[in-house]
């Protein structure tokens, strides 16, 4: 669990920190933005892994025992006291409804092998690195991917509910891309940080009401090994609507914080990613878009691959993707 | 050698009120360059040493300050464009005048230095004012002499090279041939010749076809000092790429990679970030190279690729408490890294003001503080320690009491003697050792010195 706290966390400062740059002195810097996404990627990896206690690697520290306390602005040390607790069996239920059983199971603790590891404490090691081929299949399509689709789908999944991954294709959803089985009522004491369902209105936002398809990543990625099966229908209209409030770990005053700021960040950022996006789509430079790799003027003004997308595709999508996609 | 005559404390510049982004010395050392975050160069100049003020023997005066780059918008992308200086690079004097490349994220600029010290003087048809003289009034003719008059510096833009970049520019280095000079941003590199500034060639482009398959960015890039075919490159990965131009027109592939494998033990979140080169210098001899990522300095051998001969911890202490570091960005600082003249002690910078220097013989490293309370008389500046537990000496810092703000990130080596620049933010601090050729390392028991620092009866002019 603390895994995924610290990877949500690490998650939404990594947003934070790429839309900061947007609005900066001197343009977009491609280099922090590329190491922001790479650590978004890492970070997402983490936080899909399914929950399971007394299975996390030893940190640098190497603390055999975990801190009482986890202090806001000390790293990861080690998870907040009564934390160690596995999710309960019911939140579990529904939580694997996002993760594709099949693929995730033999994955389940462990973060893709050579993957970053977040820095935490260990109360069991042994089998963390298993999960071989699954964790390599997965592995060697997620380095395929570029660091503008993993910040992409990073914000997808934290932006709330229907980031279908496409290691997560396979899940069978609803056409609102809600995970089947019911969705968690907000109060349950999930242990994880649950992407909420989408099913609530979308924010306000102004604008392109396009109904995208959730995965459109996938069509990116074509040609991806394990990527773009199992796209929800195009129809589908995905909605967003801001991540409830995470259950609060026993110990986490500051946790609580770090949450709801979280929260009202993400609805943030999707407002102001809609409202800015305008230009994206123009594809002029008058939009005052900063895209890095955006910045071919002049000799090479033609470039077609500064969108990823055929624009017809980027239409459809929501705001909140095709600002990624963008990004 | 007494000690009274050869103490001093550092020379404490306050070069103006803008961060200073860049240092340089010149290949005497007679010059030192910093630029600002503000656009400006301040150059300094070595007092000659003489026996009329043997107090101000050597120290570094102002010798001339201009504004190099202007912030300028690019309107076409709707983009701001920083006027802070990225880099200087001094040329090769090749006559009176000194030139020097100074550049921002965009432009290449080279200016001229040169000095006047004397003005024409007894015109006939102007008086002193130079106004006109009534013809009248003027009965017989001289020949206008050569009159010294006060040192004036003048400095003017010889060169600009613009338009050469799409992405921000991280480095420039001179080529040993005097002729040529490169230019690297996040993603190409580009030959430019020092006369020619309307073209420029491509000789590194590792820019993807799709962008979204782009996993690593040129981070720095140098020529390397004797072969002028060859130059290096370095990649947020942490590999170094040497390339020759005689290969290819186009130096995409590599003569050699220089690539350390990961430790699968130290895997974190961060551990990209880390790993990136910030800084990479060719040794004088032109045999190795240094680099500089996050938390250490590594020594490469130009002969091997498989991984450095030499990896010195900078701040390990420091490996345990990456993600606040990412929080609040420090672990995207670039730190840059220098060597001595004999390429016998190597330098980088850290926080709270600290810098450190390994000596590559001995093994033995300091960590030294650059700021104020050094500036006593015969003050020697005293070996500082970081404690991270255990055990704690009187003077020890501890990790948590470490001040992320001050950080050293640019320092520079003179080329010949034991004298280095080190930037705090907006101070430049010149330190000297007056025991010639020797820098000092505490032994283990924490008692030695380093650096003897001069004293002098004057303070330093404050510069803005």
């Amino acid at each position: 669990m603390e895994f995924k706290l610290e990877a949500h966390r690490i998650v939404s400062i990594s947003l934070g920190k790429i839309y900061n740059s947007r609005v900066q002195r001197g343009g977009i810097k491609l280099h922090k933005n590329l190491l922001v996404s790479l650590v978004l990627r890492s970070a997402r990896q983490v936080y899909l892994s399914d929950p399971c206690p007394g299975l996390y690697l030893a940190g640098p520290a190497g603390t055999p025992a975990p801190p009482p306390q986890q202090q806001p602005g000390e790293p990861a040390a080690g998870p907040p006291a009564g934390w160690g607790e596995p999710p309960p069996p019911a939140a579990r239920a529904s939580w694997p409804e996002t993760e594709p059983q099949p693929e995730r199971s033999s994955v389940s603790d462990a973060p893709r092998v050579g993957d970053e590891v977040p820095v935490a404490t260990v109360t069991g090691v042994g089998d963390v690195f298993q999960g071989g081929e699954a964790d390599a299949t997965e592995a060697a399509w997620s380095r395929v991917e570029g660091p503008r689709q993993a910040a992409a789908r990073e914000a997808e999944g934290t932006a709330g509910g229907w980031g279908v991954f496409p290691e997560v294709s396979r899940a069978a959803r609803r056409p609102c891309g809600c995970p089947l089985g019911g969705e968690d009522p907000p109060g349950t004491p999930a242990a994880t940080p649950r992407a909420a369902c989408c099913c609530a209105p979308r924010p306000a936002e102004d604008e392109p009401p396009a109904p995208p398809a959730v995965c459109p990543r996938k069509r990116c990625a074509a040609g991806v090994g394990g990527g773009p099966a199992g796209c929800p229908a195009p129809g589908s209209t995905p909605l967003k609507k801001p991540r409830r409030n995470l259950e609060q770990p026993p110990s986490g005053g500051e946790d609580d914080d770090a949450e709801e700021m979280e929260t009202g960040n993400v609805a943030n950022l999707i407002s102001i990613f809609g409202s800015s996006f305008s230009g994206l789509l123009r594809k002029s430079p008058g939009g005052g878009r900063e895209e890095e790799e955006g910045e071919e003027s002049g000799p090479e003004a033609a470039e077609p691959g500064q969108i990823c997308c055929d624009k017809p595709v980027l239409r459809d999508m929501n705001p909140w993707s095709t600002a990624i996609v963008a990004f | 050698m007494r000690e009274a005559d050869t103490l001093r404390p550092p020379q404490l510049m306050e070069v103006s009120a803008d961060i200073i982004s860049t240092v340089e010395f010149n290949h005497t050392g007679e010059l030192l360059a910093t630029g600002d975050k503000g656009g400006r160069v301040v150059i300094f100049q070595r007092e000659p040493e003489s026996k009329n003020a043997p107090h101000s023997q050597g120290e570094y005066d102002v010798y001339s300050t201009f504004q190099s780059h202007e912030p300028e918008f690019d309107y076409l992308k709707s983009l701001e464009i920083e006027e802070k200086i990225n880099k200087i690079k001094w040329l090769p004097q090749q006559n009176a005048a000194h030139s020097l490349l100074s550049t921002n994220d965009k432009t290449i600029k080279l200016w001229k230095i040169t000095e006047r010290d004397k003005r024409p003087e007894g015109y006939n048809l102007k008086d002193e004012e130079g106004k006109l003289k009534d013809l009248s009034t003027v009965t017989s003719l001289q020949v206008p002499v050569l009159k010294p008059m006060d040192l004036m510096v003048e400095v003017s833009p010889r060169r600009i090279f613009a338009n050469g970049h799409t992405y921000h520019i991280n480095s420039i280095s001179v080529n040993s041939d005097c002729e040529t000079y490169m230019s690297a941003d996040d993603l190409r590199i580009n030959l430019w010749h020092l006369a020619i500034t309307d073209r420029s060639f491509n000789i590194v482009d590792i820019k993807p076809a799709n962008m979204e398959d782009l996993t690593e960015v040129i981070t720095a890039s140098e020529f390397h000092p004797h072969h002028c075919n060859l130059f290096v490159y370095s990649s947020s990965k942490g590999s170094l790429r040497l390339c020759d131009m005689r290969a290819a027109a186009l130096c995409d592939k590599h003569s050699k990679l220089f690539e350390e494998p990961e430790d699968p033990s130290n895997r974190s979140f961060f551990s990209e970030i880390i790993s990136s080169v910030s800084d990479v210098k060719f040794s004088h001899s032109g045999r190795y190279m240094l680099t500089r990522d996050y938390l250490t300095v590594k020594v490469w051998d130009l002969n091997m690729e498989a991984r450095p001969i030499e990896t010195y911890q900078v701040h390990d202490y420091l490996r345990s408490k990456l993600c606040s570091l990412y929080e609040n960005d420090c672990i995207f600082d670039k730190f840059e890294c220098a060597w001595n003249g004999s390429d016998s002690v190597i330098m980088t910078g850290a926080y709270n003001n600290f810098f450190r220097m390994f000596d590559r013989n001995t093994k033995r490293d300091v960590t030294l503080e650059a700021s104020r309370e050094s500036s006593k008389p015969r003050a020697v500046l005293k070996p500082r320690r970081v404690c991270v537990g255990g055990k704690r000496r009187r003077d020890d810092i501890s990790v948590d009491s470490l001040d992320f703000t001050k950080k050293i990130l640019h320092t520079a080596w003179h080329p010949a003697e034991n004298i280095i620049a080190i930037a705090a933010t907006n101070n430049l601090y010149i330190f000297q050792d007056k025991v010639p050729g020797l820098v000092r390392f505490p032994e283990r028991s924490g008692v030695g010195f380093v650096f003897c620092v001069p004293v002098s009866s004057s303070d330093s002019p404050a510069i803005c």
